[in-house]
């Protein structure tokens, strides 16, 4: 007896889902391209201001410890001296959270990266053609490799998330051993 | 004049950390990671190590480990300056030998405080 080619219901409704997936994992994949460039913008700013402030900082801070090594102990220090000192201390914790977020947009461009490879990596999978298109069996084995991929992805930012994880309420505290 | 080895990647944060200590008189060596805290506190003699935790090369328990393995650093004061805030680490810091834990951002008259206090 021959045997049909032609797909059956379930064939062809498999199919159209692997074809959604593909378009859903391209088109994600252009949106994070669309976010890692503008991370990428947003931290060349961030770093071009980051940059001007130390300049201004490190000049300030030079002058300030100089001024405190040449001071006598029969020279009282100068009132002028703690008001100067007082704010590059408020500028120092700044300055900090400058270099904070820095560190923070570098994390998620790292992981917009990742997941971008995983989604690409998703995508070539649907790239060989099915051996038997008519099967339903072939079109869900190629779309859950397809769906593993990106559950992959997504963990490994889940985990990647968890070892940077910050907490703005603890910031600035001390614990002494 | 106390010394003391300021540990991290970060240069602005090293800069911020050396500027703070330098106005109150200590005398302050810096250290772009672990591996170069290490070598760096082998020789010279500091009084006090500050260190942030993630880096590359080695990272700030590691250093803390090592550096307690060692005769000269065994009581010396080593305080972990980092964004980690959560018990466990801390729990793995003061396992480590650690002797305090401080979360960035750090205030500078907390952390001159911290420091008097260790240096004690």
């Amino acid at each position: 007896m021959e045997e049909s080619n032609s797909p059956t219901p379930d064939a062809r409704g498999a199919a159209q889902a692997a074809d959604l997936l593909v378009t859903v994992a391209a088109t994600l994949n252009e949106r994070l391209a669309f976010t890692a460039e503008e991370l990428a913008r947003s931290q060349a700013l961030l770093r071009e201001a980051s940059s001007e402030l130390m300049t201004a900082f490190r000049g300030a801070a030079d002058r300030l410890v100089a001024a405190q090594k040449d001071e006598t102990a029969s020279a009282p220090r100068n009132v002028e001296y703690e008001v100067v000192l007082d704010h590059l201390y408020r500028a120092v914790q700044h300055l900090q959270s400058h270099d904070l977020v820095n560190q923070l947009i570098d994390a998620q461009k790292l992981r917009v990266d990742k997941m971008r490879e995983k989604l690409g990596e998703a995508i070539s999978l649907s790239k060989p053609p099915v051996n038997d298109p008519a099967q339903a069996e072939q079109w869900i084995q190629r779309s859950r490799a397809m769906l593993d991929c990106i559950v992959a992805g997504i963990q490994q930012i889940d985990d990647d998330a968890r070892h940077t994880k910050s907490d703005k309420k603890h910031a600035g505290s001390v614990d002494l051993f | 004049m106390k010394t003391i080895l300021a540990v991290d990647d970060s240069a602005t944060m090293r800069e911020m950390v050396a500027f703070v200590l330098e106005s109150a008189g200590y005398r302050v060596i810096e250290a772009e990671d672990g591996a170069q805290g290490l070598d760096r506190a082998t020789t010279t003699s500091c009084d006090l190590v500050i260190t942030d935790q993630n880096m590359p090369n080695m990272d700030g328990l590691t250093l803390v480990r090592s550096l307690r393995e060692l005769r000269d650093y065994k009581n010396v004061p080593i305080l972990l300056l980092t964004t980690e805030s959560s018990d466990a680490m801390k729990a793995q810091g003061r396992a480590a030998g650690a002797t305090g834990w401080l979360v960035k951002p750090f205030d500078p008259a907390t952390l001159l405080e911290v420091v008097q206090k260790v240096l004690r």
